[in-house]
């Protein structure tokens, strides 16, 4: 049967004949005929999911805390296994000459941040008085014109900062939602990413993760939630040429993680 | 039928393979780090059996309500601003490709690695319509400079030297006389893709795994190339074959705690990223529109077909590293997209079991396969059935069937088996060197052109146990 193609934008119709669609009814139609035919399958289920994922992860979040001086100690470990480099601060107010020490060791000018309401820590003061120039992500998408100057100098920073929505011990992985004000680029696009977390946002396994990923897509989703969810497990690599490892192919060529002891917080 | 044929027989291709010497050692190194990485993931992970074993549960009860998971998928992939297709063949597929690319004024496409748009051979089609495709996988980049095919599923560009590397980057790329180091090429690599990264308005990816329950096309990469397709060109375009879906986030946990393991004995892959449609109101970065392409392409088939284990497997390559024929062959002398012991019953799959008439047989059924697969897929069980299907249909030479048609009988008949033995003893007398038969004449003798025969022994167990009682 022939479908509604979509409008084209140039004009002039394309010299082509309209061609047939396969529709979504017609696909799973042979998809249920075929299955139909199946015989002698052995029982087998999925994975079983939790009833109440928010429940469950509020749960996990206490029993947690009270192995957090372990869970801590094993992200250390593992994120170093795969070549990242931990710190350690008391307080949040010491993040910012972290950084600065960060930024130093690499003649680091330019840096790109998650504003200080998502980062949990002001650092823009600091190391602007530094003499390292800070540009914090908008809140809301600017126009056009705006969108390119900053993609530039997401593109053309020596750092960026972000937090860190979890960190799993088990694989030394930091997990970041995109949302507005948190670009996906800022872990991305600069030779050096720096991700500032505290004890909130530590799990143990992945199996953990498969329970908060189930929480956070529990009922709708926050207004100011985006559309996607980075784990990452040390710097963008690559064995492509001759099983040489080689960092920082695409991504950062630096990951560092800064926990902060005393919590993150702009109020706490 | 979506693969260009094959012009030389299997034959010539693996002898070609033996005869490169630096293929033969790069093919040697990689496979044994990949083993080696693997076991020891493995080794410090003691709950990984159980997890394959739940792996491959959920991979058969996806399949085994396969229209429920699709139809969530779909929906759920629309409810947050994508759009889904449906492609029964390759050709379909890439002209649902094509058409979004036209309509949205696409001049260049950025693709991360994907063995399904290997599989619809997309390239060659973006480029008649005048869309630039740039493979950036290091490896896929390396080889689509060179203008070859991957050689492996995971590195597809093993099969190169560094010298190599840096010849055709220097040419291709026009910066002459590059050092043969990967550090400086890679650099170069990171240079060269960043600025297409930037320049694409259209991004192409394939799919590890699609949860149903949210609608979130997953990807799984080392380099970031996943991550950058999917955060900076306009269209996000993301193909998968029908099998990829998963129903849940708690599945995924479970794939992605033995995936990386196989594939390269990571813990788990740098980046593992998870895209839910397009990019959302208020965020900076993001594709304004987000595509999802279902594939068949002879999967749907073989939901009640005899290859129905073949739509658990994950692509993660662990059993072409195990494999004792792809460690000497390497990729390119399968001939197809997919290589190694997985990639015969993807071909045969793709393309009908006429396809791997001669495949088929390219394997010493060892199970070692088997064994290295995370989902557990009986791949020697398969072969052995695309064997037998490949006879049924007449698809091999007759006088191949009508010996093996013989042989088949007498080993069912004890008169004639033991009529057999005897007369092979006899026949057998002028080959026998050493105790091998080492040369046999005419048509026979291409078994024993590259190896040797043990011969029928001089007396049979049963005459000895007679004796003996």
């Amino acid at each position: 049967m022939t479908v509604h193609r979509l409008a084209s934008d140039g004009g002039a119709p394309a010299p082509r004949r309209p061609a047939a669609r396969t529709t979504k009814a017609e696909f799973l139609a042979r998809i249920r005929g075929e299955m139909a035919k199946t015989r002698g399958l052995f029982p087998a289920s999925p994975a079983e999911r939790p009833t109440q994922p928010r429940q469950r992860l509020d749960l996990l979040r206490r029993e947690l805390s009270e192995r957090c001086p372990q869970t801590l100690a094993r992200f250390r470990s593992e994120f170093e296994r795969v070549a990242g480099v931990f710190h350690r601060v008391a307080s949040a107010s010491d993040v910012p000459a972290e950084l600065e020490r960060i930024c130093h060791e690499r003649a680091a000018r330019r840096l790109i941040a998650w504003p200080a309401e998502e980062l949990g820590v002001a650092i823009a003061p600091a190391l602007s008085a530094a003499g390292i120039a800070v540009e914090s992500m908008p809140h809301d998408r600017p126009p056009d014109a705006e969108r390119r100057r900053l993609r530039a100098l997401i593109a053309e920073a020596d750092l960026g900062v972000t937090g860190a929505d979890l960190a799993v011990a088990e694989t030394g992985t930091l997990v970041l939602v995109s949302a507005a004000g948190r670009p996906r680029t800022t872990s991305l696009l600069p030779p050096c990413h720096v991700a500032v977390f505290d004890r909130t946002a530590l799990v143990e396994s992945l199996e953990q993760v498969g329970l908060v990923l189930e929480a956070w897509h529990d009922g709708p989703a926050p207004p100011e939630r985006g559309a996607a969810i980075n784990f990452i497990t040390g710097p963008s690599r690559t064995a492509d040429i001759e099983l040489t490892l080689t960092r920082g192919v695409h991504g950062p060529k630096e990951i560092h993680a800064i926990f902060v002891d005393g919590g993150l917080g702009l109020h706490g | 039928m979506s693969e260009p044929i094959v012009t030389t027989p299997l034959r010539e291709r693996a002898s070609n393979a033996l005869r490169d010497r630096f293929l033969h050692e790069a093919l040697d190194i990689a496979t044994t780090k990949f083993i080696a990485l693997r076991r020891e993931a493995f080794g410090d992970f003691p709950q990984g059996e159980a997890l394959r074993d739940r792996a491959r549960a959920i991979k058969e009860a996806t399949l085994q309500r396969l229209d429920a998971h699709l139809e969530t998928l779909v929906a759920n992939v629309e409810r947050v601003g994508g759009h889904v297709h449906f492609a029964t063949t390759a050709e379909e597929a890439r002209r649902i490709i094509l058409d979004i690319a036209r309509r949205t004024g696409a001049r260049m496409a950025v693709k991360s690695k994907s063995m399904a748009t290997e599989e619809i051979h997309l390239n060659d089609a973006l480029e008649a319509i005048g869309v630039t495709p740039v493979e950036t996988d290091l490896g896929e980049y390396i080889i689509q400079l060179a203008h070859e095919r991957p050689s492996h599923i995971i590195a597809p560009a093993i099969h190169k030297t560094k010298g190599q590397v840096a010849e055709l980057f220097s040419r291709e790329l026009h910066r002459p006389g590059l050092a043969a180091d990967p550090e400086v090429l890679t650099k170069i690599a990171r240079e060269e893709l960043r600025e297409k990264f930037l320049q694409a308005d259209l991004g192409i990816t394939g799919a590890n795994f699609a949860v149903a329950e949210t609608g979130t096309v997953v990807l799984v990469t080392n380099e970031g190339n996943g991550r950058m397709t999917t955060s900076l060109p306009r269209v996000h375009v993301a193909v998968m074959g029908v099998e990829k879906v998963i129903p849940s986030m708690t599945d995924l946990a479970v794939f992605l705690a033995i995936l990386a393991k196989s594939a390269t004995g990571q813990k788990l892959s740098v980046y593992t990223t998870l895209v839910q449609g397009p990019r959302r109101p208020g965020e900076l970065e993001g594709p304004d529109e987000f595509h999802l392409v279902l594939l068949d392409n002879g999967r749907i088939a073989q939901i009640a077909g005899p290859l129905r284990e073949s739509l658990y497997c994950l692509r993660c390559g662990a059993c072409l590293n195990v494999c004792p024929v792809y460690r000497q062959i390497g990729g390119h002398a399968y001939g197809y997209t997919y290589p190694g012991p997985i990639g015969i019953l993807l071909t045969a799959m793709l393309n009908g079991p006429a396809s791997v008439k001669d495949l088929a047989h390219a394997s010493s059924l060892c199970g070692a396969c088997a064994d290295a697969c995370p989902v557990r897929i009986d791949i020697p069980k398969m072969l052995i059935e695309l064997r037998r299907q490949v006879d049924e249909e007449r698809i091999a030479p007759w006088p191949e069937r009508v010996v093996f048609k013989a042989f088949a009988r007498i080993l069912a008949h004890p008169v004639l088996y033991r009529l057999g033995a005897r007369i092979g003893r006899t026949l057998q007398r002028p080959f026998v060197r050493d105790g091998r038969i080492r040369a046999l004449p005419s048509f026979f003798g291409q078994w024993t052109r590259t190896r040797d025969l043990p011969p029928v022994a001089a007396r049979t167990f049963q005459e000895r146990w007679r004796d003996r009682s």
